[in-house]
């Protein structure tokens, strides 16, 4: 096994917010993101799933340091990025790069898609000449399935899906070496969709990207991924093997996460919905429930579920889980998803 | 240049940081402290300041008010037009420092037994500013002109004693009509309709003043502008610069240019009164048109021998409609009201401006005329407040049935001021309920006209000429300004023999006589006579106070600074 | 076809000019007419004899509709008549003399608002809720409120007479006499400026195209300048059509305090004195002026946001 590009270590971010007025002011602290850890391989693929709200776009924007973070690391080949100064973390931005959840509004409305491609090559190599920019710009489009010849055109003028397309060739024109996908597809439409899907795999294979994706239900990430993280509340709930992940999934909330996947037929669909696995919404970020944060929405729960946290722990088979009833429970899948 | 003003300026462009700052030196911020102490003023023999004590340079800077609507003498109305003209313009009459009139173009002049016929015997030694010779005809053209109907002047009504003038003006005969005719190149003669004491004040004044037929010819409606304006005073236009400056030069060619000190005249117009103190205290201006009311007392304290006042020939009072409920044949309701205002208090506590409490409607000091002075003005005020309380009940009022009225007024904040102290007199002594009401100056004036919702209005009257006449005529029947419907046989009566009298001691008498009759009718509410107020550098000497307000700059000049490093800063 | 567009906006725009002129024309002269008075009313009474010569030599005689053509084919050729109170002048004369002074001073104000403006306003969203945005917000509040004739004096008195750094008033083109009268129009546009900036760059930043440029490793201050200040500015630009046209079209209090002869005086005083030329021909070079800014603020604001550019027809 190869040495991991991207190492996290305990990754927490804490957002601070404010209430009432001057003089009584009150600080609450919202954890987004509660120590998170993983490893990432190169050319690898770790598909990261959550409701909304888990912390999963928080834990992306960390990786690239675009949030403060408040705890723990983050080493880009080596190199801890965390504590870099703004500077020589911009410098990082020709390694790591993202692509963003809506295509639309990520792109600068009153620039052309030629000039939103090309603009980190005028950051980052302001003497390149602008011919060979524009011929690497050109190159991208067609690399991301767009028309060359549409160069000129302004966001407006492009669909969601071609947007998303102008997004990640912008992405990737700087040759990174990790590209993280922060909800790439949820914006779109569902064909659309598996085109944007199946362009990152390709485009993955053939520049040999470690890739970070992120969706909010398992049948996205399924088809790309290599491992899968789920995330509950800021804190990694189980991280799998894809193969074991969808086959039996080692956690209730993946468990919950897997039937709550969208089901063609609206037959099955009701059904699925009836036994929905899932009770209630997620509490409020501010008050955390004591012992598996889960518990309150978990079906399967006993009594140390209430007052015991459950440590993310190794299992035999490699996988990850944060589940005192781990090896107890069988949630294995019956009905073979689709997809 | 000296280095504190590098870094004052270097400060001032970082703080626009727009402008590129010029090197030019400016000739403002001379601290007034240092500018205002002259040296002692030295006199000649022949009474001339020595020219030891002079400033060498002989400028003055003169806040002016306004913007003149025209250096077109025969269209000029207004004030702010009126000094610049005296200085560009000199009529057959001209005034002194003190206001007295002294001899202008004419040497001298006689007068006919029936005091309707005047010959003036011009001086021959004088000339245009453009050199060409000045004569009698260039008078009988430029009168002409000031009467013509084509020139559609309204300052023409000035001229309005001339023989003939009214028919010219309605177009009924031609200008060869008007009473004026040529007895040689250096002589003319004036005929009037009728006796009129005050002509030749009025021969002073800017509609009276000779234009140049040549340059009206040349250029038309264009002939006062900069460059073109031909003038026989003692001062030339330089430059005029539209509501910014205007620029005189003293004119060599002047009969007595060897007298005038004075080199040059800026006549600054200003819409705003604390503006021009400001620009006073930061040594921009050498005198102000005006000072604002509010700023009296401050200014008493601060600047003490800068400050000036003086009496004006002007009053201000209230005036009653007459046709009208509650006033029409009320004389007791009148005399009640005008019986309880305290003038002391309006004029120490409201206007401030050391104006005079006034009893009648003359203000003194106008031509050596006495105003009438009723009995009460002898009374204190509570002897006055009691008649007034015993009058107003005569009329038929009380607590009960107290009196509610309206006083007008054109919109100010001084007249405000007073009226809303008449107001709460009012209240005070008698119980009336007043509401005030404003108006915008030609509403107001409207109203005042049509006699029908005016009830207790602002009046006030500010002479035209050096002469109570002009007070009086008001309230003839059918006047135009006659805004009070007052109508009195007796009280016309005496100003037809007014009119006509020769005799001077004889035409005072009547016109205390008709003022008399006026105030016993009690158709105004007199409350002060005007005072001029204003800022003088003192250095700046030649100049004396008078009731018209008119100060010619010929007889101007500074003197030097005490203080010898100012004076070396005089270029 | 762009440009195509943006020359049909605009010929149209400028033909819609006319019927509005005509309309506010009408109403101008109709209403100064219904105003009590008349130019030749003062205290002091006019004989009945020079009263008939004045209306005749102005055409007051005559009914008013036929002086409300006589205007409108007096004002086609562009002559404003001359004016009833500046009797030397006509009112062309006066409006190009008068004109120069004020768009002189209110473009240089708008210049040092808009720059001063936006660059604070930027500066308080970049430093959003700190104390460096409470204390400029706070002071900018302070710019609006105070209204410019108490500042004003304020100024003169400081800068002027007790400091004598600059003249009190009056004008001749030096700088010196621009400085105060400019601050003092500028500040509460500075102010006003700095929070709409504020404002509109606080949601700009938050933007996810605002994101996107900083993951594409932007400096911050590229950021700013290339991404976010052009659609920050924008309702800006939008407030500047109107305010600049009321700049440069002279502000009377201005005028007044520092004495400066610029436009926006003739327009009271011409109302105050029933100057039926003079208020008629500021009015319609104010209504031209307005009209005008309006429209170039239209293609500015086309310029700054592609997407409407197309939607002009």
């Amino acid at each position: 096994m190869s040495k991991p590009v991207l190492r996290v270590q305990d990754l927490a971010v804490t957002f601070s917010s404010y209430t009432g007025g001057l003089l009584n002011r009150h600080e609450r602290q919202l954890r987004a993101v509660d120590g998170i850890s993983f490893d990432l391989d190169p050319g690898e693929t770790l598909g990261i799933v959550g409701e909304s709200g888990s912390g999963k776009s928080t834990l992306a924007r960390a990786i690239l340091g675009l949030v403060k973070v408040s705890r723990g690391r983050v080493m880009w080949r080596g190199e801890e990025l965390t504590g870099l100064d703004e500077e020589a973390l911009r410098q990082k931005r020709k390694e790591i790069q993202i692509v963003f959840q809506d295509p639309v509004a990520s792109l600068n409305p009153r620039m052309t898609a030629g000039d939103i491609i090309a603009e980190p090559l005028w950051t980052f190599y302001p003497n390149m000449e602008r011919l060979q920019v524009e011929e690497r710009t050109r190159g991208m489009m067609k690399m991301v399935g767009l028309l060359p010849n549409q160069i000129n055109r302004y966001p407006h003028e492009f669909s969601g899906g071609q947007c998303q397309r102008i997004g990640i060739a912008r992405s990737l024109v700087l040759n990174p070496k990790l590209l993280v996908c922060d909800e790439p597809v949820s914006a779109l439409d569902v064909s659309i969709q598996a085109q944007i899907i199946n362009l990152l795999k390709d485009l993955q294979k053939k520049l040999g990207l470690a890739l970070i994706f992120i969706a909010h239900d398992l049948s996205v990430v399924r088809h790309i991924s290599d491992r899968v993280m789920v995330m509950y509340m800021g804190q990694a709930m189980e991280v799998a093997e894809k193969a074991s992940l969808y086959r039996r999934p080692l956690h209730p909330y993946t468990n919950a996460l897997m039937k709550s996947v969208p089901v063609p037929d609206p037959k099955l669909a009701a059904a699925a919905r009836q036994e929905s696995w899932l009770k209630g919404d997620m509490p409020s970020p501010y008050q955390r429930p004591k012992g598996c944060i889960f518990h309150n929405r978990c079906p399967l729960r006993v009594k140390r579920c209430e007052a015991d946290v459950p440590a993310l722990r190794r299992l035999e088979n490699g996988d990850w889980v944060a589940c005192h009833r781990a090896e107890e429970l069988d949630l294995s899948i019956q009905v073979p998803a689709s997809g | 240049m000296t280095p504190t003003l590098h870094i004052k300026q270097l400060l001032v462009c970082s703080l626009l940081g727009l402008v590129a700052c010029s090197d030019q030196e400016s000739d403002f911020g001379r601290p007034l402290e240092q500018r205002s102490h002259p040296v002692d003023l030295v006199l000649l023999e022949d009474g001339r300041p020595d020219p030891s004590v002079l400033a060498a340079d002989q400028v003055v800077r003169r806040g002016n008010g306004e913007e003149p609507e025209t250096l077109d003498p025969h269209h000029a109305l207004g004030v702010p037009a009126s000094h610049i003209l005296r200085d560009l313009f000199e009529g057959l009459t001209a005034e002194s420092p003190d206001g007295e009139l002294i001899p202008g173009a004419a040497l001298r002049w006689n007068i006919s037994r029936d005091a309707r016929t005047y010959t003036f015997y011009l001086r021959r030694d004088m000339t245009w500013s453009n050199g060409d010779p000045l004569n009698a005809e260039d008078f009988v053209y430029s009168l002409q002109r000031a009467l013509d109907p084509a020139t559609a002047s309204s300052a023409a009504r000035i001229l309005l004693p001339i023989q003939n003038a009214r028919e010219v003006l309605a177009g009924e005969l031609p200008v060869e009509e008007l009473g004026f005719s040529l007895l040689d190149e250096f002589t003319m003669q004036i005929t009037l309709t009728g006796p009129t004491p005050y002509f030749l004040g009025l021969l002073a004044s800017p509609v009276a003043y000779p234009v140049n037929r040549k340059n009206v010819e040349e250029f038309g409606d264009q002939f006062s502008k900069t460059g073109n304006l031909v003038s026989n005073g003692a001062y030339v236009l330089k430059e005029w610069k539209p509501r910014v400056s205007i620029e005189l030069e003293k004119d060599p060619n002047f009969r007595e240019a060897g007298q005038v000190l004075m080199e040059r005249v800026f006549y600054i117009p200003s819409e705003d009164a604390s503006t021009e103190v400001k620009q006073f205290r930061s040594g921009e201006l050498d005198w102000t048109n005006e000072v604002p009311n509010n700023q009296f007392k401050w200014l008493q304290k601060h600047y003490p021998d800068e400050l000036v006042t003086s009496p004006w020939m002007g009053s201000y009072f209230l005036g009653f409609n007459l046709t009208q409920e509650p006033f029409i044949d009320n004389p007791s309701l009148r005399m009640a009201l005008t019986l309880a205002i305290d003038r002391q208090i309006i004029t120490d506590k409201v206007t401030q401006f050391g104006e005079q409490p006034s009893f009648a409607l003359v203000p003194p000091g106008i031509d050596g005329y006495v105003p009438f002075s009723p009995e009460y003005a002898d009374w204190t005020q509570e002897e006055r407040d009691h008649e007034a309380l015993r009058l107003y009940e005569q009329a038929g009022y009380s607590d009960e049935n107290p009196l509610r009225i309206e006083i007008r007024f054109n919109t100010s904040d001084n007249n405000k001021k007073i009226a809303l102290a008449i107001a709460s007199m009012w209240k005070q002594a008698l119980g009336v309920n007043v509401t005030l009401v404003n108006e915008e100056f030609r509403v107001f004036l409207q109203n005042r006209e049509q006699k029908v919702i005016t009830q207790v209005f602002r009046a006030g009257w500010i002479s035209d000429y050096n002469d109570p006449y002009s007070f009086l005529e008001l309230f003839r029947t059918g006047h135009g300004r006659n805004d009070y419907g007052y109508s009195n046989p007796s009280f016309d009566a005496l100003l037809d023999e007014v009119g006509t009298e020769r005799v001077r001691a004889r035409r005072e008498r009547l016109m205390f006589e008709a003022e008399r009759v006026l105030m016993s009718d009690h158709v105004i509410v007199p409350v002060f006579t005007y005072v001029t107020k204003r800022l003088v550098n003192p250095r700046l000497k030649g100049w004396q106070n008078n009731v018209m307000d008119h100060h010619p700059s010929r007889f101007m000049f500074m003197l030097k600074s005490r203080n010898p490093d100012i004076q070396g800063e005089q270029q | 076809m762009r440009q195509e567009g943006l020359l049909r906006h605009a010929t149209t725009r400028l033909l819609g000019l006319v019927p509005t002129l005509l309309i506010l024309i009408t109403i101008a002269f109709f209403l100064i007419r219904m105003a009590p008075g008349g130019p030749f009313d003062g205290e002091k009474v006019l004989p009945p004899e020079i009263r008939a010569n004045l209306d005749a030599n102005y055409h007051l005689d005559e009914p008013l509709l036929q002086q409300y053509f006589r205007y409108l084919g007096q004002i086609i050729t562009g002559d404003f008549g001359p004016s009833f109170q500046y009797k030397d002048w006509t009112v062309n004369e006066l409006i190009a003399q008068g004109f120069p002074v004020s768009a002189t001073i209110g473009g240089l104000a708008m210049l040092l608002a808009f720059v001063l403006g936006t660059l604070i306003g930027t500066l308080a969203a970049l430093r959003q809720n700190s104390a460096v945005d409470y204390s400029v917000m706070g002071v900018a509040m302070l710019g609006i409120s105070i209204p410019n004739f108490v500042v004003a004096p304020l100024l003169i008195l400081v800068v002027a007479v007790y400091a004598g750094w600059l003249p009190a008033g009056g004008w001749d083109w030096s700088w010196q006499r621009m400085v105060l009268p400019v601050i003092t129009l500028a500040l509460p546009v500075i102010a006003y400026i700095a929070r709409l900036t504020r404002g509109s760059m606080i949601e700009v930043l938050h933007s996810n195209y605002i994101r996107t440029a900083r993951a594409k490793g932007l400096p911050e201050l590229l950021v700013i300048r290339r991404h976010a200040l052009k659609p920050a500015i924008l309702p800006v630009i939008s407030y500047m059509g109107p305010a600049t046209a009321a700049l440069i079209t002279g502000s009377v209090v201005i005028e007044r305090i520092y004495s400066i002869p610029g436009l926006g005086s003739y327009f009271v005083q011409g109302a105050l004195n029933r100057d039926y030329t003079l208020v008629m021909g500021v009015v319609v070079f104010y209504g031209v002026v307005i009209v005008v800014l309006n429209f170039i603020v239209d293609l500015l604001y086309a310029w700054l946001n592609p997407r409407i550019r197309y939607d002009v027809t």
